[in-house]
């Protein structure tokens, strides 16, 4: 497992242009593979992928619809660039983003400001956990951030069917959430978007203009080397999944507050799991991450008319995840080498 | 066996180069020389583990090799490993024939101490009775006792023709046990020979040069640029240094490191020698993990722990700065590129592009340019051509003459006698008493192989 994640080692600084061509050349095989898959199911390849197209950007709706999902795919896909460029395989998002909804309904009876503060320290503090856990016991984030993300998923459950269950105690949803995030326009989208932009020009800033994260990406390249050049590896650790965590959390406060305005019971939806496709397309830049989290946006909607149109699942969204990740790998492999 | 004319190459590195070698039944032949000599990969050869580049091997005789790393399966008995090994003999017969004391076939090896898995690869490896036996440091994670029943394995598969290769830094167990030494120093044979004393091994496995440099270096000490130095207050004073838990290439556990008594003045470079091993890394560890300040260090392995390749030469000389602006960066990057004759076309290029040599330049630049109060440079010209060592002996010597306190931690002889103001041996995580140049140049040898004084 390690050895595979060692092979996504953030890229290095020099020929920015082939690093792009291949998470282009990586997106559009995931599209034809996506497409071809079609034929299994009686559909012409191209039909597909003018569905695909259609229901992701096509109309006003569409593009509504699919910035929407980008918005929580581009934060978690920020939260694992970060990470991984620490050097450290935070596979939490989906538990710090549970986290950082739970905050956020916690602290929204206090507005809106510390819905959005509860969920970013809610994430921060539940990547903290495995953190600790490496500090104390050198256990392997690898392990211990997929462990919490049940952990998470279970306390969710247990909250909705508990304490926070809605008034009138009919679903396992939680009630309205005391505030939430205003609309833009008279469109669907709301604020959201507007701190989740924020949040990728934040994260850019903070990993290549500022000290901090010049010494983050060095521990992440070679924690030793970066130790021996006066470096404190452990303290450097314990913020980038601070802030790792903070942004899976500030991911499922905005779900929250901007969407679904209520807990229930499977309200990750598997956003933390596909911001490590979001983040390896991206080639872990924050700048990068905007492009690679509106494609998978995109790709989720498409998919969603697919399951409409074409009755073909919309699990294909997973399946067109997994393609961009076996690619990137295989390509970035073949430079390598 | 003979082998003739060796040669092996890993990428530009030659590890052994052009060796020619035979062994004869019953010869006992210490295999010595530093880390990186090329004594494992010339038996690798030998074993037929490895390809040659170049050369032939004569009269190939079926090895038993044991590795320095144990090839045994952890959640398997005793028993269960040596069947693996020999399949349908039992396994307290296979244990009973080979001398060597073992109980309890049913215990699981990852339960084994260490002692014992080394016992046990050894067992499998002469279970069947191979004509040439190979043991790659086989007394490293050995106890004192067990390591003369190892001894006595040997003497006594010897005695019945068995020849036996082994490969070790230590030099006293050497000379006890091998009938005949050879030693390498950088993929070369360097001496092939029966029995002699542990000074003249030790300065075997060690720049030879070094006692010459040091006898002429006394008579015209004037060469050496002498510096303005003020020896006034101690500036690095190290007394009982709590050790850290690194475990590197060297034997030594941590307890073991009883470093106590290093005094280095301000103005004034104190060499540490010694045989590679012997709690040298672990002493440049605890100092940085111990020493707070204006400090620098200059890390002993370049590849790991020199610079972050992936990162540009600015980036990894803004890594000492507690700010990070790039342009700034790039144009003092460029200036120390300039000043220190690095040959790198840009401060942005990858500090993985640039060669050996030039790296270690990019270290001592960040490091020196600080102005450290204290300097604790480890192997800092290792394998690095003769323009760039005297580059950095000389940047060294500098910033003596500014003021700092320079410790100099070296298994070059010769360096530590160009730079040293005074010298301390260390052997087995143990200082010597600090010594002058001149008493050094007498006693190192001696002192390193851990014998007299």
């Amino acid at each position: 497992m390690s050895r595979l994640f060692r092979r996504l080692r953030p890229p290095t600084p020099d020929s920015r242009l082939p690093r792009i061509a291949i998470a282009i050349g990586a997106a559009l095989l995931s599209l034809v593979l996506l497409a071809l898959s079609g034929i299994a199911f009686g559909h012409a390849p191209g039909e597909l992928l003018s569905i695909l197209i259609s229901g992701s950007v096509g109309s006003k709706f569409a593009l509504e619809g699919t910035l929407l999902k980008s918005v929580p795919l581009l934060l978690t896909g920020l939260s694992v660039a970060i990470a991984f460029r620490a050097g450290v395989w935070n596979i939490g998002g989906e538990g710090q983003f549970l986290a950082g909804a739970l905050g956020a309904f916690l602290g929204a009876r206090y507005g809106m400001a510390a819905a959005l503060a509860a969920s970013l320290i809610a994430g921060a503090l539940w990547a903290s956990i495995a953190t600790a856990m490496r500090l104390w016991r050198n256990a392997p984030e690898v392990l211990t951030t997929i462990l919490l993300n049940f952990i998470a998923i279970h306390l969710l459950g247990y909250a909705v069917n508990g304490p926070l269950q809605e008034a009138s105690g009919k679903y396992p949803q939680s009630d309205v959430v005391a505030a939430s995030l205003p609309a833009i326009g008279s469109s669907e989208l709301h604020a959201g978007i507007v701190i989740a932009v924020v949040a990728a020009i934040g994260a850019w800033f903070l990993l290549y203009r500022t000290a901090e994260g010049l010494r983050l990406r060095a521990s992440g390249f070679n924690r030793s080397a970066a130790k021996w050049a006066g470096v404190n590896v452990d303290a450097q650790l314990v913020r980038a999944m601070a802030i790792s965590g903070s942004m899976a959390g500030l991911a499922g406060g905005i779900e929250l507050l901007g969407v679904t305005h209520r807990l229930f019971e499977r309200f990750a939806a598997g956003y933390g799991y596909a911001g490590i496709a979001v983040a390896l397309l991206a080639q872990l830049h924050p700048l990068g991450t905007l492009a690679s989290a509106f494609f998978f946006g995109a790709l989720t909607t498409g998919a969603g008319e697919l399951q409409r149109t074409a009755g073909i699942s919309s699990t294909v969204a997973t399946f067109g995840q997994a393609i961009v990740i076996l690619a990137m790998i295989a390509l970035t492999r073949r430079r390598n080498a | 066996m003979r082998l003739s004319h060796i040669t092996k190459r890993f990428g530009a590195n030659v590890a052994v180069d052009d060796v020619s070698l035979d062994f004869a039944p019953g010869e006992i032949v210490g295999l010595v020389g530093e880390n990186g000599a090329g004594k494992t990969t010339l038996m690798s050869i030998a074993a037929g583990e490895l390809a040659a580049d170049e050369g032939t091997i004569e009269d190939r005789l079926a090895a038993g090799v044991v590795h320095q790393h144990f090839l045994l399966v952890s959640e398997f008995t005793i028993a269960e490993n040596l069947a693996l090994a020999m399949w349908g003999r039992n396994a307290e017969e296979i244990i009973h024939d080979s001398g060597i004391e073992l109980r309890d076939v049913s215990r699981r090896v990852g339960d084994l101490s260490v002692g014992e898995k080394a016992k046990l690869e050894l067992i499998k490896a002469i279970a069947r009775h191979p004509p040439v036996l190979i043991l790659d440091e086989p007394t490293s994670v050995l106890a004192p006792t067990e390591a003369r029943e190892l001894f006595d394995v040997m003497r006594r598969l010897a005695a019945a023709g068995t020849t036996v290769i082994f490969i070790s830094h230590k030099i006293p167990e050497v000379l006890e046990v091998a009938t005949r030494i050879v030693v390498m120093r950088r993929g070369k044979i360097v001496v092939d020979g029966g029995v002699m004393s542990a000074a003249e091994l030790a300065e075997a496995m060690v720049e030879r040069r070094a006692k010459r440099r040091s006898d002429s270096r006394r008579s015209d000490s004037l060469v050496r640029p002498v510096l303005a130095r003020a020896s006034t207050t101690g500036s690095l004073s190290i007394t009982d240094l709590p050790s850290t838990g690194r475990t590197g290439e060297s034997d030594l556990r941590k307890s073991d490191l009883r470093i106590a008594g290093i005094d280095v003045h301000r103005g004034e470079i104190v060499a540490i020698i010694g045989v590679a091993g012997n709690g040298q890394s672990e002493l440049a560890a605890s100092l940085r993990d111990s020493l707070r300040g204006h400090v620098a260090h200059i890390p002993e392995d370049r590849a790991r722990d020199g610079l972050i390749t992936q990162m540009t030469i600015a980036e990894n000389i803004a890594l000492a700065e507690p700010r990070w602006r790039p342009r700034e960066a790039a144009q003092r990057a460029a200036a120390l590129i300039e000043r220190f004759n690095i040959r790198a076309q840009s401060p942005l290029q990858r500090a993985g592009s640039l060669s050996g040599g030039n790296q270690q330049k990019v270290i001592l630049a960040r490091e020196l340019e600080r102005q450290p109060e204290i300097i604790v440079a480890a192997e800092p010209t290792r394998g690095l051509d003769i323009e760039s060592t005297r580059f950095i002996h000389d940047e060294l010597r500098a910033a003596a003459g500014r003021g700092a306190a320079i410790l100099l931690i070296t298994s070059d002889l010769d360096e530590a006698f160009a730079l040293g103001d005074a010298i301390h041996v260390i052997y087995r995580g143990t200082l010597s008493a600090r010594l002058t140049p001149g008493d050094a140049a007498d006693q190192a040898p001696m002192l390193m192989a851990g014998v007299g004084a």
